[in-house]
């Protein structure tokens, strides 16, 4: 349904729902969230409207300096605790699936900061994240994503030295014949968009801000 | 008494087990709390604590935060913590001097005032950051290592096995590579006359960081060993193998931590008080006798922002007043721009006196924020130019410092998201004299003009 044709009552609903989570207000969020529900609104749009505004609020925010990696972190469980109290209201057969992605920092390599911040913005923006941690092998990620039927492997690398590894997955992708069922997206310190060209990667992203979207251009 | 590193380790396995998401949410609530009971305000006006109280609450801060959140161990999932009496004994029996190298080369590393008159250590060289082949690798470290202001040389990095072979870590390519890589650098000291000068390198695994010693050709006992604290006040098995290996050798340990603005610490506040944490968790669980007490900004490519200088600078002061523990500032040691640019000298200094007044040593090397794999992307001059400002830095008092570091503030704050690249060693060096070629030098000395115009007494 538009927006436009919805009750101003309604609206004003979503609205506040959106400005909730942006504020990370857990409590008011849940109620307005439980409203809706009661109102017997359509939760897709709530969905569509109210958490996918925040999540873009909330990353122009962190852009900003304005917000910080612990409020990515929150406002992205805040949109999952919202969203699953929507998602009572919807036909399992209607309930439309998040795009998946599998994340992690390569093999030999401890660094985490970048990954998480990349792994919190993606998980706010919508994406069903699977966050396999740091140090991480090759043919781990790829038993992850077909485990959970992901649709794309993001790869993080802050060393020289651990580079090879995110090529490493994708040579084995091709080995495995798999190469055309994930999306792979490459980033960190060292890494440069023509070495990602150069290894064959489907995106390169130099910082979080880019990376979600260029992971949403990548999984339009 | 201290805490003996296998009691930590004990606890490694014992301490209470916590998911990590709810420790790195506990760190910015934590640090929230401690920044409204100790007031500590950011003000971006001061760059620098100029009268030390402000950093007085920084440590304090730090202290009630190492007790109350311990150290996550990323291995186990469990949470190691120290007593207050434990920690204060750490703190008190930790050594306030080592000395390090050999023969006529060695060197006395000894806790430092804030404004101190004690020597700055210096440890240059071009830190992890790639070179084209082994002569060039040779050559380099030769001109970094004949410079009398540098005290010691950090290793780099030869991506290539036999110019073809890509070296990667965790293989059996990273053990051979990294020894051999040392056994170069050995040799450039020695052809440039300093045959016992501490040499600095870290492997990524400590695997191969082990491997890299021999005292024929390889890193020695007297070189240390260096171990890092993961971001933010975690560790793993893997940090805690390169401690245990310095300490069944009797070596110095030398510890890296870096808080994050932005990440789980939040502001500058938050950073300057995981900064001492960090500090601290270096002593007491890695069991360094010096550490490197770090401050990054997650959307900056430069160490050297406002509010990094300011958060690092209070949390090195505030360890600097409160112990006799021997601090690592290293705050210059990753800017924005690239070698042979007037920006790199300018991020550079700034980061380099705030170490020095702080009461910091310098040992991580010179080297552009993000390289890449572009080889040879630094030259010996960025290494002199490291030395001359820890060492021309030395009794500066903190109000000049403040000044001189709100000037260059002034010139490459803006220019930080934009820095210029710069140019690799062949664009600015005479690779046979090992001489920086005209150009070069005259940017050199412009620069340093600049800052003898400013207050910066460089030693003649």
């Amino acid at each position: 349904m538009e927006l436009s044709n919805l009750p101003q009552g309604q609206r004003d609903l979503l609205d506040s729902l959106r400005d909730a989570i942006v504020a990370i207000d857990e409590e008011k969020a849940r109620n307005v969230a439980e409203a809706i529900v009661n109102e017997e609104m359509d939760p897709n749009t709530a969905i569509r409207y109210s958490i996918a505004h925040a999540a873009v609020k909330v990353g122009e925010k962190f852009d900003s300096g304005e917000y910080y990696l612990p409020h990515l972190v929150m406002a992205g469980d805040l949109m999952d605790e919202v969203g699953t109290i929507l998602g009572r209201n919807i036909p399992s057969d209607q309930i439309g699936e998040k795009k998946v992605i599998v994340i992690g920092t390569v093999q030999g390599d401890m660094h985490s900061v970048g990954k998480n911040l990349v792994s919190t913005m993606l998980k706010s923006g919508g994406f069903q994240v699977h966050d396999m941690g740091v140090d991480v092998a090759s043919m781990a990620f790829i038993d992850r994503a077909k485990e959970v039927n992901a649709d794309m492997i993001a790869l993080s690398s802050l060393l020289t030295t651990t580079m090879p590894y995110q090529k490493e997955v994708i040579d084995d992708l091709a080995s495995m014949g798999l190469r055309e069922k994930f999306k792979v997206i490459v980033g960190g310190g060292p890494v440069t968009e023509h070495y990602a060209k150069e290894i064959g990667a489907d995106g390169y992203a130099k910082d979080a801000v880019e990376a979600l979207r260029e992971v949403k251009r990548l999984l339009a | 008494m201290r805490l003996s590193f296998w009691e930590v380790l004990q606890r490694t396995k014992e301490g209470p087990i916590v998911e990590e998401k709810q420790f790195d949410l506990s760190i910015f609530k934590k640090v929230g709390e401690l920044q409204r009971k100790y007031d500590i305000k950011y003000d971006p006006e001061k760059p620098l604590d100029v009268s030390g109280d402000l950093a007085d609450r920084v440590y304090q801060a730090g202290i009630e935060f190492f007790l109350d959140m311990g150290t996550y161990c990323t291995t186990t999932r469990r949470v190691i913590k120290l007593t207050e009496r434990e920690l204060q004994a750490e703190i008190a029996s930790s050594p306030d001097h080592v000395e390090l190298g050999q023969g006529e080369d060695r060197i006395k590393v000894v806790h430092r005032d804030v404004e101190g008159d004690q020597e700055p250590i210096v440890v240059a060289g071009i830190q992890t950051a790639p070179f084209s082949d082994e002569e060039m690798m040779f050559k380099i470290t030769k001109g970094c290592a004949m410079d009398r202001c540098v005290d010691g040389i950090w290793g780099g990095i030869l991506l290539k096995i036999d110019g073809k072979y890509d070296v990667i870590a965790g293989t059996p390519s990273e053990i051979y590579q990294y020894r051999k890589m040392v056994a170069i650098m050995r040799k450039a000291i020695e052809a440039a006359g300093r045959p016992g000068m501490v040499i600095i390198n870290n492997a990524p695994t400590s695997l191969a960081t082990i491997a890299m010693y021999g005292e024929e050709s390889g890193l020695r006992r007297t070189d240390g060993i260096e171990t890092t604290g993961i971001s933010e006040v975690k560790v793993a098995y893997d940090d805690l193998n390169r401690s245990a290996f310095g300490l069944a050798n009797g070596m110095h340990i030398h510890g890296s931590h870096s808080s994050v603005i932005g990440g789980f610490s939040a502001t500058p506040e938050g950073a300057a008080i995981v900064a001492v944490a960090g500090a601290l968790q270096l002593v007491a669980v890695h069991k360094a006798e010096s550490f490197r007490c770090g401050v990054t900004e997650a959307l900056v490519k430069s160490r050297v922002t406002r509010k990094e200088l300011w958060a690092a600078g209070t949390a090195i002061q505030g360890l600097s007043r409160n112990t006799r523990l021997i601090v690592d500032g290293s705050i210059g040691d990753h800017p924005a721009a690239g070698p042979g640019t007037k920006q790199y000298f300018y991020e550079s200094a700034a980061g380099h006196i705030v170490s020095t007044v702080m009461g910091g040593h310098s040992t991580q090397g010179t080297r552009k924020y993000v390289v890449g794999t572009v080889c040879n992307y630094g030259t010996p001059l960025e290494s002199r130019w490291m030395g001359e400002v820890c060492k021309g830095a030395v009794g500066m008092d903190r109000a000049t410092a403040n000044r001189i570091v709100k000037y260059l503030l002034a010139i490459y704050e803006d220019r930080l998201a934009d820095a210029p690249e710069g140019e690799t060693f062949e664009k600015l060096y005479d690779q046979e004299k090992l001489e920086p070629l005209p150009h070069y030098q005259r940017l050199y000395e412009e620069v340093k003009e600049e800052l003898r115009g400013q207050g910066l007494h460089f030693r003649e």
